[in-house]
């Protein structure tokens, strides 16, 4: 039989005594990865799940998870992650993925297996058998209409990590489900790092493990980092070995950056670019303090047209699974994503479907977030827009307090706040103070 | 905000829509004033621009509802297709309120 990660598992060999995982406190060796992937090999192939086959594989980062994770890209299988992030659509990716086979973990690091009695003929899917090479199938966030599910053939996401790169200690933040995720665990076995689990994405919990585990590098997303602000948790906890945060998966408000750098002078702040279709680009933020970055890297082309981000690149999806092909004839991708250029770099403003259009004039909601952040009291802000009959649309800004504080004199001090620090028709018309939480489960704001 | 529930009537309302005021005004460039029912809200002569207007009937449908439990949409197009508008000056919307109020029961 083929095998697909020869040279990952050649690599993770020569560092066997090391440790590779840390999950529930205690390390696993890169040794004992390597034997838990035999024994899965064995299972996969006495259970006959046979290359191609689509499974789908549910859990955290366990050893479990890690060792079945590359014996099934190994076998070939294309495989499904899910996660409890993804709870709410489960029968419904299943279906859409059109998953052969279940292998859950749980908590425990217990295992399961089951067959589904599907049988997937999309046409797609077919087409990455017949390559013999393993799949991947990651559903896009969905923010709007129905989660589109990614197909990738998992080899042309494998390349880059062939290419030796820094070792790291790095907390897995981003979800196993997620490209983020998946990029992060790729990064840290391929160059012998360690992969720190975590039970929660609680700020407290994400300080205790950067401290008792000597975590280097945290990649998260904007919405935990303003938490982690909030929360002062990094005053709790040595965090002294933190040397890398990258963040992405959605606009990074410019304050909430300054006031991280301001927090952790030391530690390399970096933004990520990536996304389902298209796996993660290699990004170099301008400096710690800066949102403008340079995307692209080997295997990625890009261009701005109209404003907007459109990306061509190798490790590209084969294609969706539930809606026609995105790309242009020449293979483009259009991100609909809003950039500013300067040079080779370029600043992300926010999703197209996300401006507001007031009385004509574009409101970014990231920009405005920016400035509610600032104030006093403010835990956290999510802008939107409303339709209204007198300017089209206004700007809509939902608030949590760190307070309780009277609604009618908070109203007057953010509209002073921002009057100050925002053009007339950036300054919220409506503003609402909101008791739940306005991000999801992957820790990305809400803006709906 | 503590809720404080009484009878509609128009002075409460014109009162409810010239603290608004006065808090939507508040910080905006120009010389202090002490708005009263004949106060414009649009045209030539008005304190607000568009901006401020839009701000305006946000904030009042805010009060009248934490204030009085009653919900109104005072910006649609039956109010931007009357003969007069509603949003001519403070004593207009206390009007228009006061009409929506009523068919409401």
């Amino acid at each position: 039989m083929q095998r697909h990660i020869q040279w990952l598992t050649d690599r993770m060999a020569g560092w066997s005594a090391e440790p590779c995982l840390i999950w529930n406190d205690a390390p696993t060796t890169y040794g004992e990865i390597l034997s838990r992937m035999h024994f899965w090999s064995h299972f996969l192939e006495e259970h006959q799940v046979a290359p191609g086959e689509t499974v789908t594989l549910d859990g955290d980062y366990s050893p479990t998870t890690v060792a079945l994770l590359l014996a099934l890209i190994d076998r070939g299988a294309i495989i499904v992650p899910l996660t409890k992030a993804a709870e709410a659509h489960r029968e419904e990716f299943l279906d859409v993925a059109q998953v052969e086979s279940i292998i859950s973990v749980d908590e425990y690091d217990f295992w399961s297996f089951k067959r589904t009695g599907r049988r997937a003929d999309n046409p797609l899917i077919q087409t990455l058998r017949q390559s013999g090479d393993p799949g991947l199938v990651l559903f896009s966030s969905g923010s709007t209409g129905k989660s589109k599910a990614a197909l990738h053939n998992f080899t042309h996401l494998l390349e880059k990590f062939k290419t030796p790169r820094q070792q790291m200690r790095t907390i897995t933040f981003l979800l196993l489900d997620h490209i983020g995720g998946i990029n992060t665990l790729l990064y840290t076995l391929s160059n012998g790092g360690v992969v720190i689990s975590i039970q929660d994405r609680d700020p407290e919990i994400v300080c205790r493990a950067i401290a008792a585990h000597k975590a280097e590098m945290l990649p998260t997303s904007p919405t935990f980092l303003n938490l982690l602000l909030m929360s002062h948790a990094y005053e709790r906890y040595d965090l002294s070995s933190l040397k890398l945060i990258t963040y992405g998966t959605e606009v990074m408000p410019e304050s909430t950056l300054a006031r991280l750098h301001e927090l952790f002078p030391q530690v390399r702040l970096q933004q990520t670019y990536g996304l389902s279709e298209l796996g993660i680009l290699r990004s170099k933020s301008k400096d710690s303090g800066s949102l403008w970055v340079k995307v692209g890297g080997e295997g990625y082309e890009t261009k701005v047209v109209d404003g907007i981000l459109w990306i061509k690149a190798h490790s590209a999806m084969l294609g969706y699974l539930n809606a026609p092909s995105p790309f242009d004839a020449e293979g483009w991708f259009n991100t609909n994503d809003m950039v500013e250029v300067d040079g080779e770099y370029i600043r992300i403003l926010g999703r197209k479907s996300e401006i507001i259009n007031v009385g004509g004039q574009k409101v970014y909601p990231a920009e405005v977030e920016s400035v509610l952040l600032q104030m006093d009291n403010v835990a956290d802000a999510v802008v939107v827009g409303e339709p209204h009959p007198l300017t089209g649309n206004i700007v809509t800004a939902r608030v949590n307090l760190v307070h309780p504080e009277p609604a009618a004199a908070f109203r007057q001090r953010l509209r002073t706040f921002c009057r100050e620090r925002l053009a007339a028709f950036k300054v919220p018309a409506k503003i609402e103070i909101v008791d739940t939480e306005q991000f999801n489960a992957r820790y990305k704001r809400v803006r709906r | 905000m503590e809720a404080v529930q009484q009878k509609l009537d128009r002075q409460a309302v014109v009162e409810l829509i010239l603290a608004a005021l006065q808090d939507v005004l508040a910080g905006v460039e120009g010389e202090a004033m002490a708005p009263d029912e004949n106060t414009r809200l649009i045209g030539r002569a008005s304190v607000l621009d568009s901006m401020g207007l839009v701000t305006l009937i946000v904030e009042v449908e805010q009060r009248l509802e934490a204030d009085h439990d009653l919900v109104v949409v005072l910006a649609d197009d039956r109010a931007m297709s009357q003969t007069r508008s509603p949003f001519l000056s403070v004593g207009t919307l206390a009007d228009y309120v006061m009409q929506l109020a009523a068919e409401q029961g």
